[in-house]
């Protein structure tokens, strides 16, 4: 059964014996380190808009008839 | 400080991305796929003595290098005895005659092969004899078998049924840990939610809820990568199991509770509501995924005596990638976490700022 089971999946084989693993595991780490350069930039905009909003808040309560 | 900050990240994706390449571009070891009767005959001495032939598959064998050396035993217990490898056909088929005794301490026998590149590998049950007579003290003689390891670079083990589907493991179990990770996030955080005093800030309210909103990510993910395993190793995407129902409960009663976040619009009551909600959510958690399904009879590894990926299964090679793995994800999880944080502070800020 597990010999059938093979047979009928032999994409297997031709992943691992063409060396298209190398070009899946290339993709899946660059996707990893791209959604991990996209997290870095979005923390620093969070933070950036964050300071922003701090400052306007005091602002705002210095001068609260403006 | 900050560098601290800066190197937990760098380094959960840099564990990431070994873990993944790893994880595809490791090749699995050699195992025995099957030991079948070829339904022909071989006579020895061509003439009077006919004897069945057998053929014996391999996976990632390499039988073709020094074919000579490969030695066929079969194994009951401590009975063993050799048969005589006929012919090798490529890396992963030989031929084989079942040359035996017409008594047998047994019908149902491990096959066991002998390799200088492979090592030793085993079929367990992998031959079932018939048309001999069965006598459980019957003894045969028994031969050296020197047991080898294999002479190969890293590689993943070799599991039946599991072949190479054996890499989802550095996906979907720490999923789930980081599931885990972040639904402790959320109920520690709740339970300071509620040890506040009735008018303290939503601070440890908003903590859970994005804790939660990211568990409810891995826990979502974690469910989708279990399936596609089943789908291969069990022939089913879903199946009525303790283990897999218990899981999907746990994602509907954290569902559950954004969607009771959704339906209070009093912030404080919203927060107190949600924190006890969240406390009987973890308690759920622990006892769907952790306790019940030790106690009834499951397919999924691990559970009602079914053995899982533990000591003998984790070899060292997929604990050089498994254990990063739980890490690196970990990491990933708690900053995807941060992140929503800061994002809610800030939004919460902004409309504050708006009302003003």
């Amino acid at each position: 059964m597990c010999h059938t089971l093979l047979q009928v999946n032999p994409i297997e084989g031709f992943f691992f014996g063409s060396g298209k693993s190398m070009v899946v595991g290339g993709v899946a780490v660059i996707i990893i380190v791209g959604l991990g350069l996209w997290m870095w930039r979005m923390e620093k905009r969070i933070q950036r808009l964050d300071k922003a909003a701090t400052r306007r808040s005091n602002e705002a309560n210095k001068n609260p008839q403006a | 400080m900050r560098m601290i900050q800066r190197s937990w990240k760098i380094g959960g994706i840099a564990l990431l991305a070994y873990v993944f390449w790893t994880t595809f571009t490791v090749p699995l070891g050699p195992g025995l796929l099957e030991f079948r009767d070829r339904n022909e005959a071989a006579s020895t001495d061509g003439i009077t003595k006919r004897i069945e032939t057998y053929e014996l598959i391999g996976l990632g064998t390499h039988w073709t290098v020094q074919p000579e050396e490969l030695q066929l035993f079969i194994r009951k217990g401590d009975q063993i005895t050799p048969l005589p490898v006929i012919d090798v056909i490529n890396d992963t088929h030989a031929h084989a005659a079942l040359l035996l005794p017409d008594t047998l301490p047994s019908k149902a026998w491990d096959v066991l092969v002998n390799h200088p590149v492979d090592g030793t590998l085993s079929l367990q049950n992998g031959l079932f004899v018939d048309g001999f007579v069965v006598d459980e003290s019957a003894r045969l003689p028994r031969p050296q078998l020197e047991e080898r390891t294999a002479d190969l670079p890293h590689h993943f083990p070799f599991q039946p049924r599991i072949f190479e589907t054996i890499r989802n493991l550095m996906l979907h179990v720490p999923m789930w840990f980081t599931m885990f990770l972040l639904m402790g996030i959320a109920f520690v955080a709740s339970i300071r939610q509620l040890s506040q005093s009735s008018g303290g800030s939503s601070h440890f309210d908003l903590r859970a809820q994005a804790s939660v909103q990211v568990g409810m990510v891995f826990g979502v993910l974690g469910l989708l990568t279990g399936s596609l395993w089943a789908r291969y190793t069990w022939g089913a995407w879903w199946v009525d199991d303790p283990q897999l129902n218990g899981a999907l409960v746990t994602v509907l009663v954290y569902a559950g509770y954004l969607i009771l976040r959704g339906s209070v619009e009093d912030e404080r009551l919203k927060a107190r509501l949600a924190a006890v909600y969240n406390l009987f959510a973890f308690v759920i958690l622990m006892i769907l995924l952790m306790v019940l399904p030790r106690f009834t009879e499951s397919l999924h590894p691990g559970k009602g005596g079914n053995p899982g990926f533990n000591s003998y299964d984790l070899d060292s090679s997929l604990r050089a990638v498994f254990y990063p793995a739980v890490l690196g994800w970990m990491l990933l999880g708690t900053w995807m976490y941060r992140i929503r944080l800061q994002a809610t502070r800030l939004n919460q800020k902004l409309q504050c700022l708006n009302d003003e």
